[in-house]
């Protein structure tokens, strides 16, 4: 082994036995070094088992991975395979049970325990099988990571963490127990002092000084109403890496806030002071600026936490390497929102915004699912800038401009999204 | 020159194939790197790093601040030291490669290596956590001449049970370290927290033996087989 593979400290001798070793001569043309690079890529499947090979590791030891739009946009309801995914701890040791796709194992699952105490005259603890014997309820949903797009914000100044594109994102249907019946039916009897309810993980720090996963939501908060305790992701148990055997479901709030491998339910005056809730996955309350707000400077009353998802809308084809020719060619995606209101319009340009036409929009599965759209239009030879911009029936559309809402985590990009063709 | 470097690059993958996944991200040399190695896999592989390059210093700063709630626990020297790494060579301006002067052997201080890369994991009195196991106590530290060696050299990966306890995680590979630091680590760890007491007659680790274990290369899995070889 050489010592030092880093710097420009090799001799001929080291550098020769390396360049064989990497079956490299010189003259190497860029197109083989970008296939030697592609072998080197870690193989999402030993990260993940069951992930797709296809997908892009964002971080292999946290298990951060999201989806090419060319997988992405084949299924109605994405596949557990190709499904993007984010965990916030290392997969290892006592937490490698969850590196799987396939749903956690009888011991586990059986052993399960649901507790729900805090400010409640009659703390609770349930089983699986207990939810399991409950009226389920579906939902259709997009889920999408807080962080997806966060390398467009880089146009403005780069911003510290993965570089998601658009692939941390999917459309799923969850099945479970209604959250606010079941905390109903529980009869907790919760103080009059108990304002927010706060979701546990299971998972844990690789260190005593680290701060657990937790996300508080107002109790009072009508998204609340629509949530579930899923046990079934796309009509089978939860694989455990997306949160199996129960995670918490919040239709139209982005990723975090859907609790994987959940442990507790917290009836609590104040919300968590997890980092998860208190300083990360927040939003300024006001734009900011490079330079004027830092990463660390999100305070709970400047800031908000990545609650409900910004509308947003993907071109999911033609995408730049489809091949597409000039002439006569169907511009189609998908949009969705937070379910509040119906998306009305999708405006399409295949000309970098000079001109804009509506796309046919397709009914969705549910408020929160994603509505496919589509239009036909005409690509000219050469360079098309193809754009899209979704709006809703409360008026809410994406800034033509993504950058106006660039903030130091990166978080709810929902800028126009653009994709440039070469015809 | 371009090419040249574009050809190093891809050696550098290539030539650490077979190692763990999170091995794969090397940075460039500079001072301080060895410390971010160090430190920074406790949690996460270096592809957090490498993909934020380019950020500013003062981003960089709230990264360390951000990574202080996530249990990142270094001195104040020590942070300023990676600091300055990272808004230098991961910074919007870094300076062209350039190798780093091969530290003075009898300059290096096994309590410093430990203190640098070591302590995330093992804790700084040696006694571990649930998740990693203990240094302080551990009789697998006199299984061989060269076992330490292997594994700090090298890696582990693999369930161990240590002084009773079980363990299941990998320890990525220090190779990056110098022959004189991995000995004086192994012999900083040989001789504290009483474990001095642990066996007798001990050698303590030569630069040597460190370059001969370097030139057999072993996976984290081989380094598992050999300890249990050794039991």
């Amino acid at each position: 082994m050489i010592k030092r593979l880093t710097g420009s400290g090799l001799s001929r001798r080291e550098f020769g036995l390396l360049a064989g070793a990497a079956g490299l001569t010189f003259g190497l043309s860029p197109a083989s070094v970008r296939s030697v690079l592609a072998q080197e890529a870690p193989n999402p499947a030993e990260i993940i088992a069951g992930k797709s090979p296809d997908m892009i590791v964002l971080n292999a030891q946290l298990g951060v991975m999201e989806t090419p739009l060319k997988l992405l946009r084949d299924h109605a309801h994405t596949p557990k395979d190709v499904m993007f995914n984010r965990l916030h701890f290392p997969h290892e040791g006592d937490a490698s049970w969850y590196a799987t796709t396939e749903p956690p194992g009888a011991p586990r699952r059986d052993d399960w325990r649901l507790r729900i105490d805090g400010l409640v005259e009659r703390p609770r603890s349930v089983t699986i099988a207990d939810l399991e014997g409950m009226d389920q309820a579906k939902r259709v949903m997009v889920i999408q990571c807080a962080g997806n797009g966060r390398s467009y914000y880089a146009a403005k100044e780069k911003v510290a963490g993965g570089q998601w594109k658009n692939g941390g994102m999917g459309n799923i249907e969850w099945e479970g127990v209604p959250l606010k019946a079941f905390l109903d039916d529980q009869k907790l009897v919760p103080s009059s002092l108990a304002h927010w309810l706060t979701a546990h993980g299971w998972d844990q720090p690789a260190t005593f000084e680290g701060s657990g996963f937790a996300k508080s939501y107002r109790l009072s908060d009508p998204a609340l109403d629509n949530a579930i305790l899923a046990l079934k992701m796309n009509g089978e148990p939860i694989p455990a890496v997306h949160g199996g055997p129960v995670r918490l479901i919040i239709p139209g709030y982005y990723g975090n806030m859907n609790v994987k491998f959940v442990t507790t339910l917290l009836f609590e005056a104040q919300q968590s002071p997890s980092a998860f809730q208190s300083v990360g996955y927040r939003m300024p309350l006001v734009p900011v600026e490079p330079g004027q707000f830092e990463a660390n400077d999100y305070t709970i009353y400047n800031s908000v936490p990545t609650y409900g998802q910004k509308i947003k809308s993907v071109i999911f084809s033609p995408l730049a390497d489809d091949g597409a020719k000039a002439g006569d060619v169907e511009i189609s995606g998908v949009a969705f929102n937070d379910g509040l209101a119906t998306i009305t319009n999708v405006a399409v340009s295949a000309d970098g915004g000079s001109t804009w036409q509506s796309a046919d929009i397709k009914a969705p599965e549910s408020p929160w699912a994603w509505y496919h759209w589509s239009t036909k239009a005409k690509l000219a030879s050469g360079t098309n800038k193809l754009m899209c911009r979704a709006t809703d029936a409360l008026g809410r559309t994406q800034p033509l401009d993504g950058l106006t809402r660039w903030n130091p985590r990166g978080y709810e990009w929902n800028g126009i999204d653009v994709v440039e063709i070469a015809a | 020159m371009r090419l040249l470097a574009c050809l190093l690059s891809v050696m550098l993958l290539a030539g650490t194939a077979g190692v763990a996944a999170q091995d794969r991200f090397n940075l460039p040399d500079g001072p301080g790197r060895d410390l971010i190695y160090g430190q920074c896999r406790t949690c996460h592989d270096l592809q957090s790093l490498v993909d934020s390059a380019g950020i500013s210093r003062r981003a960089w700063n709230a990264v360390l601040d951000n990574m202080r709630g996530f249990g990142l626990r270094v001195s104040d020297q020590q942070r300023a030291q990676i600091l300055d790494y990272l808004a230098t060579y991961l910074g919007p301006n870094p300076p062209p490669a350039a190798p780093v002067a091969e530290k003075p052997a009898e300059t290096v201080d096994g309590a410093q290596v430990f203190a640098d890369q070591c302590i995330g994991c093992h804790q700084e009195n040696g006694a571990g956590t649930q998740d990693f196991p203990p240094l302080a106590g551990n009789h697998d530290l006199f299984l061989a001449p060269d076992f330490p060696v292997v594994v700090v050299l090298h890696g582990m990966g693999g369930p161990v049970d240590v002084e009773g306890k079980h363990f299941d995680n990998e320890m990525p590979s220090f190779d990056f370290l110098a022959d004189a630091e991995i000995a004086a680590v192994v012999n900083y760890v040989r001789s504290s927290w009483g474990n001095d007491g642990l066996a007798s007659g001990v050698e303590p680790v030569a630069a040597d033996t460190v370059a001969t274990a370097r030139s057999k290369a072993m996976t984290p899995e081989e380094v598992h087989a050999y300890r249990a070889s050794l039991k």
